[in-house]
């Protein structure tokens, strides 16, 4: 049961970075990234690190993608076109 | 030229995402207590967090070891141990509940003084490089947000300290309560207007929760001569009140890196000009 969860989150979280690689747009990009965070951290509560998955939810899902987003809005109109 | 290394480039991206791949699928499928990955498939969530929490009597467990000659992992089962009784035990490697934290406040206290220390210079540097940028207005937010806001944050910040008082009994910590503060302040500075942060507030938290944590570091080098050495008593597994100087600790850890994140944050969104 396991292995089936982890697999089916580790194939989408495989999917979400190359979507925040590849995407035209960064806000996609970021957005992406913040799904990496939160599967990450359901991964992390199901092997039974809780501590980690509290943090992982809070910083990489959270507040790292605020701080991008924070970042995208100040460098706007910078972009290469 | 450009669509070349393009090219290239994601050749070789893929590559090594497959490879990835395969390693990850061969780690999923090993059966457990044959190598040294982790088990998956026959594990329960109680046998590794509840049941076990408490076998933490490193000593009698190295004396087994040293005796057989077997590695911890896969003779776990068999390490001898005394029976831990939630609410009646006392002083297991200082009494704390959740051993991750007795791990991380108590064996590698210095390590936590260090990364707060590193998350303190992170931020001064996130300062000096906003300086001169100035305030860029955001977007009015909608009714759904301000209503949202309004109560919503004030529960984030409540499960925030919980996190972090209740850090040596259940799963989280300082780190993590105070990230959880932060994100509801962030909710606060999105979603509502009015907010104005107050960042002399926050520096003075910052400063003294810093403080505190190296006064209580002092304390223990004094009373144990030891630095950050466990120097109150210990009380019994599970209750609020045990672990000793592990809750303080994770107090002012919690409080100083939400105060720390939040402040960064409302940098980026309001700009480096007051400073």
């Amino acid at each position: 049961m396991y292995v089936i969860i982890i697999s089916v989150l580790g194939i989408t979280m495989i999917f979400a970075a190359f979507m925040a690689i590849y995407a035209k747009k960064l806000i996609t990009a970021i957005i992406s990234l913040g799904l990496i965070g939160l599967f990450a951290s359901i991964i992390f509560l199901l092997l039974a690190a809780p501590d980690v998955a509290i943090t992982e939810a809070a910083i990489g899902s959270g507040l790292s993608i605020a701080i991008y987003l924070f970042a995208l809005r100040h460098t706007e109109g910078q972009e290469e076109k | 030229m450009k669509n070349t290394n393009f090219v290239t480039g994601s050749f070789i991206a893929l590559t090594l995402v497959v490879i990835l791949g395969i390693f990850f699928f061969q780690a999923l499928n090993q059966p457990a207590h044959e190598g040294k990955t982790m088990p998956v498939d026959n594990v329960h969530l109680e046998d590794r967090v509840s049941l076990h929490y408490v076998l933490k009597n490193v000593n009698e467990a190295s004396q087994y070891l040293e005796s057989h000659g077997k590695s911890y992992f896969n003779e776990r089962d068999e390490v001898p141990s005394k029976t831990i009784e939630f609410g009646k035990s006392k002083n297991l490697e200082e009494g704390s509940a959740n051993e991750v934290t007795s791990i991380v406040v108590n064996y590698r206290g210095f390590d936590t003084l260090g990364e707060v220390t590193v998350l303190f210079i992170s931020i001064i540097g996130l300062t000096l490089l906003m300086r001169g940028i100035n305030n860029k207005k955001i977007r009015e937010p909608s009714l759904i947000l301000k209503t949202g806001t309004t109560f919503l944050s004030p529960l984030i910040v409540l499960f925030g300290i919980y996190v972090f008082v209740h850090g040596h009994l259940t799963p989280g910590g300082g780190f993590p309560g105070g990230a959880i503060i932060a994100s509801g302040i962030l909710l606060l500075i999105i979603g509502l207007e009015s907010f104005q942060f107050n960042s002399v507030l926050s520096k003075s938290i910052e400063s003294l929760a810093g403080l505190a944590f190296v006064g209580i570091a002092l304390a223990g080098l004094f009373v144990k001569k030891s630095f950050l050495a466990n120097f109150m008593p210990t009380g019994t597994v599970g209750y609020l009140y045990s672990a000793g100087m592990v809750a303080l600790i994770y107090i002012v850890v919690g409080l100083k890196v939400g105060a720390e994140l939040a402040s960064g944050i409302a940098k980026l969104k309001e700009g480096g000009k007051n400073d």
